[in-house]
């Protein structure tokens, strides 16, 4: 059984997987189909979301990810149609191969089952048959045993009764052998004399008859006769001897079926009209005989056997028994089997005759020679029939050798059977058992269960089919979703990506069109330059001419700002590095200002803490930028009130000067520190000194809104739009602070204010410089116990001037208008020398007479009174009594005067003829007072060495003094006539670093100016002839003398000057006034090194206008060689060697190169201009001495720019020469270099 | 002729010189350097000018016919043709300069030659037109006249 389990197994997994085979073409199409999709999903899906991975930073991808983008969908969409399908398939072979197995599993092991069951059933009726066959044997057997017996007892019978006594014997015996087998149809036994014994028993109506022939036929001499034909011939004795003895009559008894006791009459009958009697033509050879003999009244087959009786001596044939068996038990046994089993069970013979069957159908043929033996492919049964047809089909008449058949599943009349054969193969009677059972009765229900499993198995599995695409659906919908957030924002970054760039765009457009547009802006400004400088224009014309110069400046300023703002905003803006004094940057600044706010009446004021670092790094220009820009934009709103730039420092500020400033400001300082904690260790590594300056600007001016505190430092934007209308402006100004700010690390706010007016506070984050140790000025006021008057018509500036004072331990005292300053000088020197109280009609405030009680404790001060010119009534002549009331209090205190730059010449000239030297301009600030301070305590420390010097020093002093007094003026009106441009400057700083070399050489003189005017100031108290004190300082001090004479120089030629200064008309004998104005290179030598000879002679032409020598070389070697030329002349004799050399060359030549300035064009033959100035530089390496020189160069691009700068030129100039810029430049060039 | 008549077609035809473009400000700033020290200043430069154009567009003309074209030495000449014109504000000698220097970086053979008949033709305009103005001027000056100031009316 195992056995066949395993091999059931072994063939059963052998279809699996051959099961493929029969779906191949559209399984493997599915299969291709799907490793497709999965590869064209991996290919779309992948690299999509490798890209929007990595989208953000590689911006390149963008485009091909938003087509990616629009795939992806599709691959999604693939995708899951491909998972579905996958399950679909999964699912269906499951289902398939689950129901295969269990229905081949259980077909096969009930198909074994039953095939034994079959043959175990068909064995049964064959049994039977064999039992029959065996019991009719035994019984003929029996029968011929005893009638041999009974034949031998009356062989000598001769006489008629010992005849009927073998007879009667005979019939005895018979009988009990009969009576003793029921299942017996019939036993004969015809005797060689044709006499017949037989008994029948009929089984339908329950009968038993004997049956015997008429005696009377068969007398003696008929035995005679017998015995001489037996004797003489054997075949004598045959059928013919019966059959013709037709006339014979039989008579027939009805027995009693268990005693054998005559029942009824004895009836004749005609011969084998009942039963077959077997007679000698059955047993021809001796021989037992078998056959299937039919009977003549019923319709049931008998089985007949024959068997001859022989005499003693076995020589003849007494007589012929013969025995009959009816077969009809074994078809009732099939029937029986069959009702239970279900099927047809039939027998036949080998040549096909029908033996039993279970069916009721006849298995007799009536034919003309009466029934006959039916055939199974002729049988009436339909099922029978077909089932002997199909296997005659199959196997024809040749049987297999095993003698068993089985056949699953035979279609018949289009329904399944089994067929099972079994043959038999007796001696005598082969036989053939056939068994048909429709499978229904075996398989149905299996069958049934395995369709039912089926259908069940199909609608569970689409069940799960649709569950499974459903949940597929559900999970990839967020996939799915997820992509296309994934491609709106992929496109949203591309449209960013766009935008930016079309802003960019337009800064840049914004960037060229703006430089395009500013250079011939610069030419008409330039051109209206030289037409101002026209004496021949009318005074009209004049006046229209300079608006538009005005005009023209301001389009140009706005040009600027543009930009600026593109630059900024398309990140070309490099911050340069570099250090600068922050203070003094801040003080030219207010300096500028203050001749606006002068004419506006507002006061501007600087203050700046101590603490804020004297140098900072950074770059200068744009701090001053956005400083001017912030009170450019103050004093615009401001119409009366005051202007204040506060500084300070971060750190100092925390805990001294809280109290000074709004609460509101810790705030934004804490965030600030925050702030600076987080940059903190960037900051700490990069550069450790980074101080946080901490800026206000307040105004008095109409204010902004607070809505707008935020927006006022966009573009375009102005607090209100109708003050366009009354100030101007583009709003650009505060976009560029804030702009620069941020650049600046820092960053702006309108801050809450108490009072009107807006309050702007920035910081910036600027860098000093390593070894910067700050400087505060060192000399000590307090030891000297100084008392300070300020009598100063500004209340905040005379407010914050007192306060530093005060904190400097100086004592203050404040007046804001003239009767204020008479009263307390009264008060103060005449309490001190007579000690009354000495009342006019002006009478102090209480505070200030406090101040006056405490200055009196003071021992021994010095006074400094500082006095606004403004506080004298200069409309009348009154002025001239004010100064001779203030001279009275000359002896004892200090005066300086702080003058307006519209103070008139003669105010001045009064001044000075009353000795009174110190003059500073306004606005005063703190620098300007620690001028004011060390100066007049210089010299108090003088007069109180020299105290014994004459009266002759007076007079010398008041030339010094008029020159001090004159560079101090002139500078400052040079300063206020060039506003606009200085402004304009500024504003722009521009790309050009020549710009902001220029401006920053202009804040040079201004810076060395201060110094000048302070160390004048010096000079005057240590020497009293002026020639003494530059051969002395020539001798002592060579770098500084340089310096201010330089400044010096620079300065007197300026052209606003109003006449010739007292050292340069000395040193120059031979200025002419009208010339001055032009000849603001006077004196100069310039190399002038330039192939194109238009140019060449264009530049000589202008250069030589304004007074400078002029030597033109024709190339780059030449420009070298002139120059060594020189050197070597210098250095062998130092001999004058150009004619053409001013006489003040020629005494001066040992103490300058030989040339100021060279002009060096880049493009020349022989040797470019960058060539052959990395030549001279070369020469120069080991000297002192460096030749300023200017590149002149047709580019006009940056590049040429920076390629100049870097082989050792200082400056630049493009063509078509500007005149005003060659000017400027090579003014600032030949002022920093001896 | 009348001198004031004259002096009106000088200003006039100077104004037009600049109306049409041949000159620009740099002549201006010519004419401002002129003064009593250099009476002829501008007359010089000019000439000078002149001189100088005629000597490079002949290089010119001959580095251009050469077969193998030495773009180098080509840009160089138009390089100083165009420092010299605009330094007397020949402007549309140094425009049409620029665009030569153009397709000299270029190399482009065809277009320079194109560029130097240009250059050639805007030079002999503007030199025919300065001339016909000095002539005037010198006419002016013969009748006695002085040389009017020219204005820019733009």
């Amino acid at each position: 059984m195992a056995e066949k389990v395993n091999e059931t197994s072994s063939r059963c997994s052998e279809p699996s997987p051959a099961l493929p085979s029969p779906m191949g073409t559209p399984l493997r199409k599915v299969f291709d189909r799907i490793s497709g999709l999965a590869m064209t999903c991996k290919r779309n899906a992948v690299p999509p979301r490798r890209r929007i991975f990595h989208g953000d930073v590689e911006q390149e991808g963008f485009q091909h990810a938003s087509t990616y983008c629009l795939s992806s969908y599709y691959s999604v969409f693939v995708a899951r149609l491909a998972i579905m399908v996958m399950l679909a398939v999964l699912i269906g072979l499951l289902t398939i191969l689950t129901w295969h197995f269990t229905k081949v599993y259980t077909t096969r092991s009930l198909n074994t089952l039953s095939s034994g069951l079959r043959l175990e059933l068909l064995q049964r009726p064959m049994l039977r048959m064999w039992n029959v066959l065996n019991s009719t044997s035994e019984i003929t057997t029996a029968q011929v045993k005893l009638s041999e017996y009974v034949i031998r007892r009356y062989s000598k019978a001769t006489t008629q009764a010992e005849q009927v006594g073998l007879y009667e014997m005979m019939r005895d015996v018979t009988w009990a052998l009969f009576s003793s087998n029921k299942a017996l149809n019939a036993i004969t036994i015809s005797y060689r004399n044709g006499f017949v014994q037989a008994f029948h028993r009929d089984h339908r109506s329950n009968n038993t008859f004997y049956i015997y022939s008429d005696l009377v036929n068969y007398s003696i001499s008929a035995t005679g006769s017998y015995d001489v034909n037996m004797l003489t011939s054997h075949q004598g004795w045959d059928n013919e001897s019966i059959h013709g003895n037709l006339s014979a009559i039989w008579y027939q008894e009805q027995l009693d079926p268990v005693t054998g006791e005559k029942i009824g009459k004895a009836k004749p009958v005609p011969p084998d009209d009942l039963i077959n009697i077997a007679g000698l033509s059955q047993v021809p050879d001796g021989a037992a005989s078998w056959h299937v003999a039919v009977s003549k009244h019923t319709d049931s087959l008998l089985l007949s056997a024959a068997l001859p009786v022989l005499d003693p001596s076995n020589e003849r044939i007494v007589a012929v028994v013969g025995v009959t068996t009816a077969l009809y038990s074994v078809g009732q046994l099939m029937k029986e089997l069959v009702e239970v089993h279900g099927g047809y069970i039939y027998l036949t013979t080998r040549e096909g005759y029908l033996l039993a069957t279970s069916t009721d159908a006849p298995l007799l043929t009536n034919t003309t020679k009466g029934p006959e033996l039916m055939l199974a492919v002729d049988s009436e049964d339909p099922v029978v029939r077909m089932g002997a047809r199909w296997l005659q089909k199959a196997y024809g008449n040749k049987l297999p050798p095993h003698h068993v058949v089985q056949v699953e599943n035979a279609e018949l009349d289009r329904q399944q059977y089994y067929i099972d054969l079994f043959f038999l193969n007796l001696k005598r009677l082969p036989m053939v058992g056939v068994i048909i059972i429709p499978r229904k009765n075996i398989m149905g229900k299996v069958d049934e269960m395995a369709l039912k499993t089926l259908v069940l198995l199909i609608s569970a599995s689409l069940c799960i089919l649709v569950i499974g695409c459903v949940c597929i659906l559900i999970l990839t919908n967020g996939v799915s979703k997820e992509m296309k957030l994934r491609a709106e924002l992929i496109s949203h970054l591309d449209a960013r990506r766009k935008a930016e760039a079309s802003s960019n765009y337009k800064s840049q457009f914004l960037a060229n069109m703006s430089h395009e547009l500013r250079t011939p802006m610069a030419a008409v400004i330039g051109l209206l330059d030289i037409l101002i400088c026209d004496d021949c224009l009318s005074n009209e014309q004049y006046a229209t001419v300079t608006q538009i110069r005005k005009c023209s400046t301001a389009l140009l300023r706005l040009l600027n700002n543009i930009l600026d703002l593109s630059k900024v905003e398309s990140g070309k803006l490099i911050l340069e590095e570099a250090e600068f004094d922050l203070g003094r940057e801040l003080e030219g600044l207010i300096d500028m200002f203050s001749v606006q706010c002068i004419n506006h009446n507002v006061e501007a004021v600087l203050d700046l803490s101590d603490d804020i670092p004297k140098l900072v790094r950074g770059d200068s220009a744009r701090v001053v930028q956005i400083f001017s820009n912030l009170i450019s934009n103050s004093i615009k709103f401001t119409t009366s009130g005051h202007v204040i730039l506060r500084g300070w420092c971060e750190s100092s500020n925390m805990a001294s000067d809280a109290g000074m400033f709004p609460s509101d400001q810790k705030k934004s300082r804490s965030t600030l520190n925050t702030k600076l904690k987080q940059n903190g260790n960037h900051m700490d590594s990069e550069k450790c000194n980074k101080v946080i300056l901490w800026f206000e600007v307040d105004d008095t001016g109409c204010g902004i809104d607070p809505s707008k505190w935020e927006t006022v430092f966009e573009s375009f934007e102005q607090a209100d739009p109708s003050t366009t209308r009354m100030h101007g402006g583009t709003g650009l100004g505060l976009c560029i602070v804030r702009t620069l700010i941020n650049k600046m690390g820092g960053e702006i706010k309108v801050v809450k204010k108490n009072g009107p007016g807006t309050l702007m506070q920035l910081y910036l984050l600027l860098s000093t410089p390593e070894d910067g140790t700050e400087q505060h000025h060192q000399i000590d006021f307090v030891e000297h116990s100084v008392v300070v008057l300020l009598a100063l018509h500004g209340s905040m500036g005379r407010f914050v001037m007192s306060q530093w004072l005060s904190k400097n331990r100086i004592s203050p005292v404040e007046a804001s208008e003239w009767n204020e300053l008479t009263q307390t000088l009264r008060e103060l020197f005449h309490t001190r020398g007579r000690n009354s109280g000495f009342n006019t009609h002006y009478s102090l405030s209480e505070s200030s007479r406090d101040k006056l009680k405490s200055i009196e404790d003071v021992t021994n001060p010095l006074y400094i009174i500082v006095v606004d010119i403004g506080l004298l009534d200069s409309s009348t002549d009154i002025w001239k009594e004010q100064i001779n009331f203030l001279e009275k209090f000359s002896s004892k205190a200090k005066f300086a005067w702080m003058l307006e730059h519209d103070t008139s010449n003669v105010i001045k000239m009064e001044l000075r003829q009353k000795g009174h030297i110190l003059m500073v301009n306004k606005p005063l600030y703190k620098a300007k007072m620690i001028h004011i301070l060390e100066a007049v305590m210089k010299e108090r420390n003088l007069e109180l060495q020299k105290k014994s010097s004459n009266a002759t020093r007076v007079t010398t002093r008041e030339g010094d003094s008029h020159e001090c007094l004159e560079i101090a003026s002139t500078h400052f009106e040079t300063c206020s006539s060039d506003d606009s441009d200085i402004s304009e400057l500024g504003d722009s700083n521009s790309t050009s670093s020549l710009h902001i070399g220029e401006q920053q050489e202009e804040k040079f003189v201004r810076c060395s100016t201060s110094n000048f005017q302070t160390k004048n100031c010096l000079v005057e108290f240590c020497h009293s002839e002026e020639n003494n004190s530059w051969t002395e300082y020539m001798s002592n001090d060579r770098p500084t003398l340089n310096d201010m004479g330089d400044a010096k120089c620079v300065i007197s030629r300026g052209p606003d000057r109003p006449s010739g200064s007292s050292g340069k008309e000395q040193r120059k004998p031979c200025p002419s006034k009208a010339m001055n104005e032009q000849k603001s290179l006077e004196g100069l030598r310039i190399l002038l090194a330039e192939d194109t000879p238009v140019l060449q002679r264009v530049a000589t032409i202008m250069l030589e206008k304004m007074g400078a020598t002029v030597i033109a070389v024709g190339d780059g070697l030449q420009a070298v060689d002139a120059l060594n030329c020189s050197l070597d002349i210098e250095e062998g004799g130092r001999k004058p060697s150009f004619q053409d050399g001013s006489p003040r060359f020629q005494t001066e030549i040992c103490d300058s190169p030989p040339y100021d300035l060279i002009l060096m064009d880049c493009q020349m033959p022989k040797m470019d201009g960058y060539e052959a100035t990395k030549a001279i530089r070369k020469s120069e390496a080991g000297t002192r001495m460096h030749i300023p020189i200017v590149a002149l160069t047709a580019h006009a691009m940056s590049s040429d720019e920076a390629k100049c700068l870097e082989v050792g030129m200082d400056a630049y100039l493009t063509k078509p020469i500007d005149y005003k810029l060659m000017v400027s430049t090579i003014l600032s060039l030949t002022k920093r270099t001896p | 002729m009348e001198v004031g008549q004259m002096q009106r077609r000088l200003v006039d035809y100077t104004k037009s010189l600049f109306m049409e473009g041949f000159l620009d400000s740099q002549f201006l700033q010519l004419q401002q350097l002129q003064d009593e020290n250099n009476p002829d200043f501008v007359v010089e430069v000019v000439s000078l000018f002149f001189e100088d154009s005629e000597k490079l567009l002949n290089e010119l003309t001959r580095a251009l016919d050469q077969t193998n074209v030495e773009f180098k030495k080509v840009d160089a000449h138009v390089h100083q043709l165009k420092g010299s014109s605009s330094s007397i504000g020949a402007q549309r000698v140094k425009n049409a300069c620029i665009a030569f220097r153009n397709f000299c970086e270029e190399q482009n053979t065809e277009a320079c030659m194109r560029c130097l008949q240009q250059v050639k033709q805007e030079y002999y305009l503007v030199k025919n037109k300065l001339e016909t103005m000095f002539r005037l001027e010198q006419q002016i000056v013969a009748a006695g006249g002085s040389i009017p100031i020219i204005e820019m009316s733009s």
